[in-house]
């Protein structure tokens, strides 16, 4: 019995070693998975003076990175080189891309320059999420969802990791999960603190807004770098976003506890707050286009919406996501 | 005691052919080994891989992935004790242990063909988890079959190292091909696959399903035969102490989650944790397992179980260096090379010879619900009084639990099976 069936083992080895190697080989060979060369398309005439910057999306593989692209009074034009990404954002003078890493199964945020060329490199711990720069290029934030660290293991729970980057220097500032917070001025903690879409104010990079998400609440926290602490103002906001003049915070509002959002708008002083026009579930960091028009992703097309709950959402791009505010053109 | 070290070398000669007497491992054993290495090459390259593979490729949410990852942890469940006891009443362990390798095989064969779509995934997800199932009890009763009773801790000590292996060197082959041909999941598939139809051929080929110890006489067992070793004299205490000492022990997943919350180290670093504690399980388990038959199993059991008190100590340190970050690591590798294997082994020397796999499936049921119920109170405690306070909770109960666990299990040795 052990010389037939070692010689029908060998044979099995010898005959797995040549079928794995060889398909190894020849996926190496073939093209490079983790990045695609789709193209973002203008459509209509919403665009008028819109100047934006957004990642492709490939309907057909819409996790892919995409490519880089400027979008100026209508016209496309490619603005990466080899820069691709799942999430981007840019404001002054530094960006953050984050992404897929070369291997498929690592993560990576690089930091670029005002010409798109990577200055830095970090290593993500998940899935990218929500990425912002504050309006001076001093600071960025990222946020990721990760898995396994569910102290219950709860099917469905995910956490998620929002840290703060010094995008000069290119290292960690800190990670939100580790900052003070405070509730009604007292201190407010919890194992199932997550934090996740940070917004800076713009003029004061300082400060930012961001979500604090702890049981089944969702909370808008107010937060300061230099004593690393958060407060509290109010519950029911997702992933905020500050205008440009600062005044007001467009926002996700959660619709009973499944996963579908309404965007709104609250007012940063009296947090007063008022629905737009956009009635389909909505999850993304919004931006803006200008101190009244908000822009967004639905599927796989970017869209618009007057921030004032009058109006209509408006088709802007199509197969694109990311889309960042860039300053008029220079 | 430098001259018993000296006299130690003169009788070196002699010493060392009985020692490795004592090391001999049945051939079986060997190659039940070989087959869960192979095996869990196979599960491992496709778990490390998968969570990516859902999200990037098929584009599902991460939520999503949860569900499917909750479906993987979950299914396994009561399958065991059912294929437990068939392989005992069919007398056909190699048989039923054949099926589950086979389900999981099959699995990979149908990522590569069908894994194109997230429900597809988390079915196969699914069949891998019930193959898993299905396999575990028959082959650890084969294992317990193939060995005389006083070396079963050694036995399982070397399937459970070839078994670690396998799951260290998984991930590691997944990396390797995802790193020469980029986000190409389908190669770590058909590569998986490979793997597992190896792992099964071994099994056909070379796992004899008859071994020493296996009954060949007198009527099959009764489901009431298997249902009344719920009341044995020995193997009653003996799945008690294991349901106490497995609720008052926390899962090593959320040892890990404690540790990162109290060091406050690079997220990055994580994956590192489950590498060190691998590494020292792997080097301990045989050496571990060599000392139960020689010493006995139950103080190696209970001494194992000590070695928690080690890691619940760094828990609650207010800074942890990494000095006790790898104290910590090092008695967690310990403490399963001295517990898991052990109990069964122990299980496989009280279990009277033709009801070892419906046993065996037992307690592994036993000891995963108690371990369930071990990870909510656990987490309800965090929650509501804090880590430190709720280490401090299991720390009393893994006390208590000893106390009261290490009489059963003495009881539960003495005793004489089938008694």
């Amino acid at each position: 019995m052990g010389s037939r069936s070692g010689r029908i083992m060998l044979g099995l080895i010898a005959g797995c070693l040549l079928v794995g190697a060889g398909y190894v080989v020849a996926a190496a060979l073939g093209p490079d998975g983790t990045t695609t060369e789709a193209r973002p398309q203008t459509a209509g005439a919403v665009l008028a003076d819109a100047h934006l910057m957004v990642r492709a999306v490939d309907p057909a593989n819409p996790r892919l990175n995409g490519r880089v692209y400027e979008i100026d009074g209508g016209k496309v034009q490619k603005r990466s080189g080899d820069l691709a990404c799942e999430r981007v954002y840019y404001a002054g003078g530094r960006g953050i891309c984050m992404g897929v890493a070369p291997s498929g199964v690592d993560y990576r945020a690089q930091i670029f320059d005002s010409r798109l060329r990577p200055v830095d490199e970090l290593a993500l711990t998940g899935f990218p999420s929500r990425a912002r720069v504050s309006a001076d290029g001093r600071y960025g934030a990222t946020t990721v969802f990760v898995s396994g660290d569910s102290y219950l293991q709860a099917p469905s729970a995910f956490s998620t990791r929002t840290v703060i980057l010094d995008l000069r220097s290119g290292e960690r500032v800190g990670q939100l999960e580790q900052f003070a917070v405070t509730k009604d001025g007292k201190p407010f903690d919890a194992v199932d603190f997550n934090f996740w879409g940070v917004t800076f104010v713009p003029g004061d990079s300082n400060r930012y807004y961001a979500t604090l998400g702890t049981g089944g609440d969702h909370y808008l926290v107010e937060g300061d770098l230099p004593t690393r602490s958060m407060r509290v103002l109010r519950d029911g906001v997702e992933c905020p976003s500050l205008s440009p003049d600062g005044s007001q915070i467009a926002y996700k509002s959660r619709l009973g506890d499944g996963e579908h959002w309404r965007l709104r708008v609250l007012d940063a002083a009296t947090l007063a707050d008022h629905a737009v026009a956009e009635t389909r579930s909505i999850d993304d960091q919004v931006e803006w286009l200008d101190d009244r028009t908000l822009v967004y992703a639905y599927g796989d097309d970017l869209y618009t919406v007057p921030a004032s709950g009058s109006g209509a959402p408006q088709l802007l791009v199509r197969d694109a996501s990311s889309p960042v505010r860039l300053e008029a053109s220079t | 005691m430098y001259q018993v070290e000296a006299s130690k070398a003169l009788l070196k000669p002699r010493l060392w052919a009985r020692q490795s007497a004592r090391l001999r491992v049945p051939r079986n054993v060997i190659m039940l080994g070989t087959v869960s290495l192979l095996t869990d090459i196979s599960s491992e390259m496709v778990a490390t891989v998968l969570p990516m593979y859902l999200i990037f490729s098929l584009g599902a949410g991460p939520l999503v992935f949860g569900a499917i990852d909750g479906t993987y942890r979950g299914s396994a469940a009561l399958v065991q004790v059912l294929s437990g006891f068939s392989s005992d009443r069919w007398r056909r362990h190699k048989e039923v242990a054949g099926l589950g390798y086979g389900l999981s095989a099959f699995g990979k064969v149908a990522l590569v063909a069908a894994g194109n779509t997230v429900g597809g995934v988390g079915a196969i997800v699914a069949v891998d988890r019930v193959g898993k199932g299905i396999r575990t009890a028959p082959r650890d009763a084969l294992i317990s079959l193939s060995s005389a009773k006083d070396r079963l801790a050694t036995s399982f000590g070397v399937h459970r190292a070839m078994d670690s292996v396998g799951a260290m060197l998984g991930p590691l082959i997944a990396f390797g091909i995802l790193f020469l041909a980029p986000a190409r999941f389908d190669a770590v598939f058909v590569v998986s696959t490979l793997f597992a139809v190896l792992g099964l051929a071994v099994l056909i080929l070379n796992v004899e399903g008859r071994p020493q110890r296996a009954p060949r006489e007198g009527a099959p067992p009764r489901l009431r035969a298997g249902l009344s070793l719920l009341k044995d004299r020995s193997f009653a205490p003996l799945l008690l102490a294991a349901a106490g000492l497995s609720i008052a022990s926390v899962s090593d997943a959320l040892i890990y989650v404690g540790l990162q919350r109290t060091i406050d180290f690079d997220p990055a670093v994580f994956p590192l944790l489950y590498v060190m504690t691998a590494i020292s399980f792997m080097a301990l388990a045989i050496p571990v397992g060599q000392l139960a038959d020689r010493v006995g199993k139950v103080p190696v059991l209970i001494g194992g179980q000590a070695l928690l008190f080690l890691v619940y100590a760094v828990l609650l340190m207010s800074s942890v260096g990494y000095l006790a970050l790898a104290v910590c690591l090092v008695a967690l590798g310990g403490y399963f090379a001295a517990t898991e294997g052990v109990l069964t082994a122990l299980a496989g020397a009280v279990l009277p010879d033709d009801l070892q796999a419906s046993g065996i499936g037992i307690l592994i049921t036993v000891v995963s619900l108690g371990r369930l119920v071990s990870s909510v109170a656990f987490g309800a405690l965090w929650f509501a009084i804090g880590l430190q306070s709720a280490v401090l909770v299991f720390a009393v109960a893994l006390a208590v639990a000893l106390v009261a666990a290490t009489p059963l299990l003495l009881r539960a040795q003495r005793a004489p099976a089938n008694g």
